[in-house]
């Protein structure tokens, strides 16, 4: 399968089972998409030379791997509770739909000792400290952190460590540790402060984003070349967000991601009627994005940053996000949960840290679940890219872990078509500078 | 005219595992599977760079 798309006057030809891509002129373009009969031979030529090298109209796999019941990642919610109060919040404001609470060390403990348990042969695993806002139980996380690095050692196992913070409590101490510790830090602020402040609110309904700016603009500045994002969540009050990322490159930050809010609150929520403005934001952005990196002052937007030539292998690409059989939440109370937008679903509890997986039946489900399994993604060219989406978005948007929820899906293909203009523009510019070099 | 702009570079060992866990709800960012890069390759070419 080819997937045919314009870019203002470029035109490319990406070659779904190959992940390749490919630049063109129209004529080819409009040959490629049957809308036209004739062609240059030489170009027709070209054609069968990239077909016999295997990157154009490649046969696509199409069977699952036997994905191995492997922990790999956990999701430890070390604090039920959060200092802001976000309009759009899908952990209910932090609690979960249940009391606020802190995870104990004790719980914490158990955890580890589960993902250990349940890693097999994985040399790497992942803890991401999440909320709730997990520096409200900053002792406990520092305490899980040196047992996990404890216990891994003694079994030859490494762990990466994230944190998502809302930058309220982010002062120098704890900005430090992070540093040390962290090997991502992700730090939550919307953009354009009137923005900010429409939807993140403190518990005292005030805007948060004067009291959290200065706190990660210090943290941004003292973290070196090491991994962070500020991310923020556009909703359906600013859809001009591309000015809310511009607004954050501008304010320094080099690794930005804006992701679109999944709500159902109605004066927040992303409409089908919103897709063509919100296309043609993604457009806008690409351009800028290209103009700053042509004049020097280039940023990182993480729904940009595609690798064709280096990225994941297929296997990785066709076995989704592995939440409920490598990946695991952990509430509170020790439940386990498939990922954290399945956190407090009790239909979605899995097991408990302590007594280990008890739903063998629903890990299968997630296990078995693939690119495949989502029989409407067949026909997609974006399928090797997303790998079907999120199991949580498309069940609670269209009522189906295999149904693609069809707003984020819009988004994403469009996300995907700028990411490869931009790769092609790159490239191209770069060919001109080494051919002005030669002369 | 048409120009190859990127092909994948093969991949001598497939589902390692070493690379992160994915979350395609973006809550996580870091991770969504496209906009990720195969950590074997890039921490193998780093030492080749070196």
């Amino acid at each position: 399968m080819i997937h045919i798309f314009d870019f203002r006057d470029s035109h490319y030809i990406f070659d779904v089972g190959s992940g390749s891509l490919h630049v063109c002129d129209e004529n080819t373009a409009r040959y490629l998409a049957g809308k036209s009969d004739s062609l240059p031979e030489e170009d027709i030529q070209a054609l069968e030379n990239l077909r016999r090298e295997g990157l154009l109209d490649k046969a696509e796999i199409s069977v699952c791997p036997q994905k191995k019941k492997e922990a790999k990642a956990l999701c430890l919610h070390i604090s039920h509770d959060c200092n802001l109060r976000c309009a759009y919040c899908f952990a209910d404001e932090g609690a979960y739909h249940a009391a606020r609470e802190m995870m104990s060390f004790e719980t914490a403990k158990a955890a580890i000792d589960f993902l250990l348990k349940e890693s097999g042969d994985r040399r790497v695993l992942e803890v991401d400290f999440f909320g709730g806002e997990p520096l409200m139980n900053f002792e406990v996380l520092k305490e899980t952190v040196a047992y996990a690095k404890e216990e891994g050692e003694k079994l030859g196992k490494k762990f990466l460590f994230t944190t998502t913070t809302n930058g309220l409590l982010l002062d120098e101490e704890k900005g430090a540790y992070l540093n040390e510790e962290m090997e991502n830090v992700v730090l939550s602020l919307d953009g354009r402060p009137e923005v900010h402040d429409a939807v993140r609110r403190t518990v005292n309904g005030k805007g948060s984003f004067s009291a959290v700016i200065d706190n990660i603009k210090r943290f941004v500045a003292s973290r070196g070349d090491k991994h962070y994002y500020v991310r923020g969540t556009y909703t359906a009050k600013n859809l001009d967000f591309s000015k809310d990322i511009l607004f954050l490159a501008d304010q320094g930050f080099e690794n930005i991601s804006m992701e679109p809010v999944v709500t159902s609150i109605p004066e927040l929520a992303i409409r089908e009627e919103h897709l063509p403005i919100l296309e043609r934001e993604y457009e806008i952005l690409a351009e800028e994005y290209l103009r700053r990196e042509r004049e020097g002052r280039g940023f990182l937007f993480f729904h940009f940053n595609l690798d064709l030539e280096g990225g994941p292998c297929l296997e990785k690409r066709v076995s989704a996000c592995g939440a409920g059989n490598e990946y695991f939440s952990v509430v509170p109370n020790g439940d386990l949960y498939p990922c954290h937008q399945f956190a407090g679903e009790e239909n979605f509890k899995l097991g408990n840290v302590n007594e280990g997986i008890v739903r063998g039946d629903l890990r299968e489900v997630f296990r078995t679940n693939c690119l495949f399994t989502r029989t409407k993604c067949k026909d997609c060219f974006c399928k090797f890219i997303c790998s079907g989406g999120c199991n949580a978005n498309n069940l609670h948007f269209a009522g189906d872990m295999n149904a693609p929820y069809e707003i984020g899906c819009r988004l994403m293909k469009k996300r995907v078509e700028c990411a490869m203009h931009i790769l092609a523009e790159r490239k191209l510019r770069k060919s001109q500078e080494n051919e002005r070099k030669m002369r | 005219m048409i120009k190859t702009i990127a092909k994948p570079a093969e991949k001598k060992i497939t589902g390692c595992g070493e690379c992160r866990s994915t979350c395609q709800s973006a809550c996580k960012t870091s991770c969504t599977v496209g906009n990720q890069s195969c950590e074997r390759i890039t921490r193998e070419s780093k030492i080749e760079r070196k």
